[in-house]
């Protein structure tokens, strides 16, 4: 019994040992791929930055909106009706900055969008792969790492960028006004309180954030999209790219908020 | 100074202990047009592996413009495969783009030529191929010949010295892809133009192609002009043309 026990913890350590470092050669290629930049023509990628950012960033906009504003207004009502029982309604502003800037913003989008473009990326890439289109591109010189990751990567820093600061505006303003419905606050005083609370390390972090899972989550979507060696590994693989993303997108959030404001 | 533009050189090509190609030499001059055929797993698309894709796990050695593929660094391999013009049977069209877009791909990848030269030489050859009528559709829209023609004319629009076609025709009505036969009838007039084509189809390239080579087992078996290819009396060939069981050649 102990035997198996140390055979299957032995074959688990090798299989994740081998698996980061397959990702890590990936990684590696990426960037050795960056010096076919000088020879490219940008303008090649236009179309998909373009695609993927009308994709991830536009399309998501309105779910993206939704889910800020019932976010939001759940938590300013909570806030607006429980600090005073603690006596700490004076800290109102900076919970709900803390809250919604530092945390809930970067951190929802990039659920969001990795459970609509994340998802998508990587069976995208896979039926590409399935159909020898990215061979078919290699054929004629295109270097399918840069061509394929690069604009996604882009497209997502781009997209994500707006959808936590869009989130952000519509967590407080609406937020906000889903409150008044519960309780009353002058739009003056809150307006007020939240500027005061903001600080300049509030958006840097949100900025360092979504600059961070604009470049994780295409780039661990696109790994797994690359993996598939049949078409019905298709949905194995994704399902692997898009709860990976998550996992590694809640540690980073984790990391750089210890980072910021520790 | 030979003008070679591909130079195979005693190539034996093995994976996992199985061989593909054995001992193997051919050469090809600027302006030749080459067909191999021969009967399936015969070793011939197994070349891909060694020309374009410039795999250097094997023995021997082929130049390319009288440099050898081993070589290739990172980035010379990727310049290599751009200046091969490449058709294969599964065509791999780039199913989010349309027939201009997956025409014009390479040379926005590539290219010095600005938006507006790119389209007018990609118009060229869409009015060449008469893709007119589809050239804004996706390839889920196209019909066969379609799809063939706008992977051709993807593999030609860089102008490569040497297109490489494998499998590409078998399974097209011959009247549906005549502008690409008349195309490669054309090219083949060019001393700076290069052909090699993968068929199990030779008799049907007889005007396009000077050369023909036969390969069975992993090896040549018939080696000649196309006077040769017509008449000569080489019991593989023959078998071959006739479609015949009986000869050298035992196929399962």
């Amino acid at each position: 019994m102990l035997n198996r026990i140390i055979v299957y913890i032995g074959t688990k350590a090798i299989s994740t040992y081998r698996d980061i470092m397959d990702f890590i050669n990936y990684i590696i290629s990426i960037i050795l791929s960056l010096k076919s930049l000088k020879y490219m023509r940008f303008r090649s990628l236009y179309n998909t930055i373009i695609n993927q950012t009308k994709f991830t960033g536009v399309d998501a906009l309105i779910i993206v909106m939704i889910i800020a504003l019932l976010l939001g207004g759940t938590i300013i009502i909570q806030a607006l009706t429980s600090l005073p029982k603690f006596g700490v309604e004076n800290f109102l502003g900076n919970l709900l900055v803390i809250i919604i800037v530092r945390e809930l913003g970067p951190l929802a989008t990039a659920l969001i969008v990795i459970a609509r473009s994340g998802s998508a990326i990587a069976t995208e890439i896979s039926v590409q792969k399935w159909s020898r289109e990215i061979l078919s591109m290699e054929l004629v010189g295109i270097d399918t790492k840069l061509f394929i990751i690069l604009p996604r990567i882009i497209a997502s820093i781009i997209s994500i960028g707006a959808l936590i600061i869009i989130f952000d505006i519509v967590a407080f303003t609406g937020g906000y006004i889903i409150s008044q419905t519960v309780i009353y606050i002058p739009m003056s005083d809150f307006g007020r309180i939240i500027i005061d609370a903001f600080t300049f390390k509030d958006i840097t972090a949100a900025l360092i954030k979504s600059l961070i899972f604009g470049i994780i989550i295409p780039t661990i979507c696109c790994y797994y999209g690359l993996k598939p060696l049949s078409k019905f590994e298709i949905p194995i693989y994704v399902s692997k790219a898009v709860i990976r993303t998550l996992f590694v997108s809640i540690i980073v959030n984790i990391i750089v908020s210890v980072l910021f404001y520790l | 100074m030979n003008n070679f533009i591909l130079d195979i050189q005693n190539v034996t090509y093995s994976i996992n202990s199985i061989n593909y190609i054995n001992n193997i030499s051919l050469s090809l001059k600027a302006g030749d047009s080459l067909v191999i055929f021969g009967p399936e797993a015969s070793g011939m698309t197994k070349l891909f592996d060694l020309i374009i894709l410039a795999n250097p796990e094997y023995e021997g050695d082929i130049l390319y413009k009288g440099k050898s593929t081993k070589t290739l660094d990172y980035f010379e391999q990727l310049m290599h495969k751009r200046d091969i013009g490449y058709v294969h049977g599964d065509y791999g069209l780039l199913s989010n783009m349309t027939v201009e877009q997956n025409i014009s791909l390479p040379l926005e990848y590539h290219s010095h030529l600005s938006a507006a030269e790119i389209r007018e030489h990609v118009e060229s050859i869409i009015y060449i191929l008469n893709l007119d009528r589809c050239k804004n559709l996706r390839p889920i829209n196209l019909s066969g010949s379609e799809i063939l023609k706008t992977a051709f004319a993807r593999a030609i629009v860089m102008d490569p010295d040497l297109l490489y076609i494998e499998h590409a025709f078998e399974s097209h009505c011959p009247l549906n892809i005549k502008s690409i036969t008349d195309f490669l009838s054309k090219r083949s007039e060019r001393s700076d133009k290069s052909l090699i084509l993968i068929t199990y189809y030779p008799q049907n390239f007889i005007n396009i192609s000077n050369s023909f080579i036969m390969f069975f087992n992993d090896e040549i078996v018939f080696s000649g002009g196309r006077e040769d290819f017509i008449n000569s009396d080489n019991p593989y060939l023959i078998q071959y043309k006739n479609n015949s069981i009986k000869g050298p050649m035992a196929i399962l």
